[in-house]
């Protein structure tokens, strides 16, 4: 059985961009998921500082100063961390 | 120098959506492509020439907008197409200039990266570096250049600033092939790069420490407030309809002293007969009574390019994602949906951002349902007479607002329908859209445009307008008739025998073989309807043409049939009125929709399922009516 390294439980900690409280600054931990690809173009990539300004059935986000909508089901698919 | 001179090299600009490649186009050759404040503006290659300071001819390409060089959408797939000399007729471009937001290199330079890879000659323009300042962000240009091994111009396209840069940047020869640094030992591209523009960003533009708030914040703390957010999407619409019938009527009154003026004059100078008839009653009266509508397409495009250009547009796709989703579309499909308001033309090519294949489908196909600007004279000679009314009131303003609801959720309620049929896409898409800061509106890019529109308006006016116009007095006039009985001239005359043939096909919807004629030279172009009712029912020139539309609608309100019953009952106005808005009656946008939708049949399909709508909707609501005793 493969064991689980530092990283992935460290990932494992992170919430999704979902989770995460409106207002809270981030920092991206991964991206992980089938919208994957389309998230990293559009610039959710590792490291990078996130704020979510709101909630709902699209949820909007500051990434790097530029505002983002994008659906629950990808905001789920994008771990973040509390940014320090 | 000669604009004849050769062309030395293709340039192509790439980069994000919104980086301000189209400003950058036009600001490089002096053109007027359209210039807006949302992804998806440009969604095919344009091209145009300029000169160097060194006398050499350069032309440049403007391609979509993309965020990576794996294309995920029609658009997308262009741009990238374009880059490896796969576009027909298209060579591989001899120099890139990637255009980077300087404000958000952090993610525009993954592209830029990307570009250097394919091995074509870069050059990188650092935009709206203005804006990046203000926002407290370090850039260091030099570094940046150093780090990347290619040139790096700072500059600010929408003012100028730094366009004689640039151009002087694009002398030969050209920069020499970048290295790719990040690659080396990297066994995941897309890693490396990352790892890459962080640390360029880290040393070359760093950010704050604290998030400012903007007043793009400020802004959108209302316009996408869950309540605020629609009451102001409400209040702009209302503001557009009622603009459409108080305050275009100014304009509209200097359009209609000169018609009448040249009306008097040719009544004055010429003898009466033939010629004189023709000029009055076939061109004066068929061409004026569509220009006419000039001011009210224009204050329609005003509102559109206005939207566009604030970056107001996309929060209005973020708020109606929701409803969107009801029809089984994404907020992605509103802006070619509300751009098809203005012309369906533009909007069936917008859909080219739209991720999703059978989205993009369902969206070209209900797109000419949302009731376009060629469409609004019909509305706005019925309107006033379903109401009894003079032209400009706020009962007209609700009518015509109900019309284009009930375009609107026709349109909806099919691309449901269809969406459910054509089943789930084989890669699930989901809704993420860019929201841009607001800017103020680029009003010389509007005043060009709004003039072209203007210009290819009046064109059509003075070409198809014209010749059809000739064409329907010359039918109605002869054969002519001994008598001096209008109608008996008319019904002996060609249109009258058409109209004759016609009329047991629109008769169960309340028309005549006369309104019958002035639908079927309206499938050509629905403006057209106007002028062959006037020269169908053979209105005279008054004092001024507001008068002209009063007399044709007495006129119409005085016509009856063969047995006395009036022609135009409420019921058969409402039953014009549906049909209008339901038939598809413009042969550029069956031509655009094949080429789009790729399918010729799809396109037919579309003619021929929304004539048929247009002719049952009508006949429901015409003999539904009768039945039910109006």
């Amino acid at each position: 059985m493969k064991l689980a390294g530092a990283t992935d439980l460290e990932i494992d900690s992170a919430l999704t961009l979902n989770q995460a409280g409106v207002g809270c600054d981030l920092r991206i931990e991964g991206v992980t998921g089938p919208g994957c690809e389309r998230l990293r173009a559009m610039g959710f990539c590792e490291e990078l500082r996130v704020r979510k300004l709101s909630s709902g059935r699209n949820l909007l986000c500051s990434l790097c100063g530029t505002r983002v909508a994008l659906s629950r089901e990808l905001a789920d698919q994008v771990l973040v961390k509390m940014a320090g | 120098m000669s604009n004849a001179a050769a062309v030395s090299a293709t340039i192509a600009l790439i980069g994000n959506p919104n980086a301000g490649k189209t400003t950058l186009f036009n600001a490089l050759t002096g053109e007027n492509q359209r210039v807006g404040n949302f992804s998806g503006v440009t969604v095919e290659v344009k091209s145009g020439t300029f000169f160097t300071p060194h006398g050499r001819k350069l032309r440049v390409l403007d391609l979509p907008g993309c965020y990576s060089l794996r294309a995920n959408s029609p658009d997308e797939q262009v741009a990238v197409d374009a880059l490896t000399g796969a576009l027909p007729d298209e060579p591989r471009p001899d120099l890139v200039v990637c255009v980077a937001d300087a404000s958000n290199l952090e993610r525009h330079l993954q592209l830029a990266l990307q570009v250097i890879e394919t091995g074509l000659p870069c050059l990188l323009a650092l935009n709206m570096i203005d804006a990046a300042e203000r926002a407290g962000l370090r850039l260091d240009p030099e570094k940046l250049s150093e780090e990347l091994g290619i040139p790096v111009v700072p500059m600010q396209a929408s003012s100028g600033k730094g366009v004689l840069e640039l151009k002087q940047a694009l002398r030969f020869p050209l920069p020499h092939l970048a290295e790719t640094p990040w690659l080396s030992h990297a066994t995941d591209a897309d890693a490396a790069r990352r790892s890459f523009v962080l640390r360029l960003c880290e040393l070359a533009a760093r950010r704050p420490t604290e998030d400012q708030i903007t007043w793009t914040d400020r802004v959108d703390g209302v316009a996408l407030h869950p309540l605020w957010g629609w009451a102001c999407f409400g209040a702009m619409f209302l503001t557009l309809f009622w603009a459409i019938f108080s305050l275009a009527r100014i304009p509209m009154g200097w359009i209609e002293s000169g018609q009448a003026a040249i009306g008097k004059w040719l009544e004055t100078v010429m003898a009466e007969g033939d010629l004189r008839s023709l000029l009055i009653d076939g061109v004066l009266g068929g061409v004026g009574g569509v220009v006419m509508f000039l001011p009210q397409i224009l204050l329609l495009f005003l509102f559109i390019g206005l939207l566009e250009s604030t970056g107001y547009m996309a929060r209005a796709a973020f708020l109606m994602d929701g409803l969107m989703a009801r029809a089984g579309l994404s907020g992605k499909a509103f802006l070619p949906l509300f751009s098809s308001y203005a012309c369906a033309i533009p909007g069936v090519m917008a859909t080219r951002t739209i991720d999703s294949a059978k989205e993009r489908l369902v969206t070209i196909f209900v797109a000419p349902w949302m009731s376009c600007s060629a469409r609004l004279p019909v509305y706005l000679l019925i309107v006033p007479l379903l109401l009894h009314e003079n032209e400009g009131s706020w009962r007209q303003a609700l009518v015509l607002f109900g019309i284009y609801a009930l375009g609107t959720a026709s349109a909806f309620a099919v691309a449901r329908v269809l969406r459910g049929r054509l089943g789930p896409d084989p890669v699930h898409t989901h809704f993420m859209l860019e929201l841009p800061p607001y800017r103020v509106p680029q009003w010389r890019y509007i005043g060009r445009h709004l003039a072209d529109r203007a210009g290819s308006f009046l064109a059509q006016a003075g070409t198809l307008i014209l010749g059809l116009s000739i064409l329907l007095w010359a039918l109605s006039t002869y054969p002519k008739h001994p008598g001096d009985d209008p109608s008996a001239s008319l019904a002996h005359s060609a249109m009258g025998r058409i109209g004759n043939v016609i009329e047991p096909v629109v008769r169960p919807l309340g028309f005549d073989g006369r309104t019958g004629t002035a639908v079927l030279t309206s499938f050509a172009a629905r403006e057209v309807f106007n002028s062959s009712m006037a020269i169908l029912f053979r209105v005279d020139e008054a004092d001024d043409e507001q008068a002209t539309r009063g007399l044709l609608r007495d006129q119409l309100a005085a016509a009856t049939w063969p047995d006395g019953r009036p022609l135009f009952t409420p019921l058969a106005m409402i039953s014009l009125l549906v049909f209008y808005v339901y038939a598809l009656q413009c042969l550029p946008t069956v031509a655009v929709v094949a080429r789009e939708s790729g399918s010729w049949r799809w396109a037919l399909g579309q003619l021929a399922f929304m004539s048929a709508v247009a002719w049952v909707a009508s006949f429901i609501i015409y003999q539904g009516g009768r039945l039910l005793g109006f």
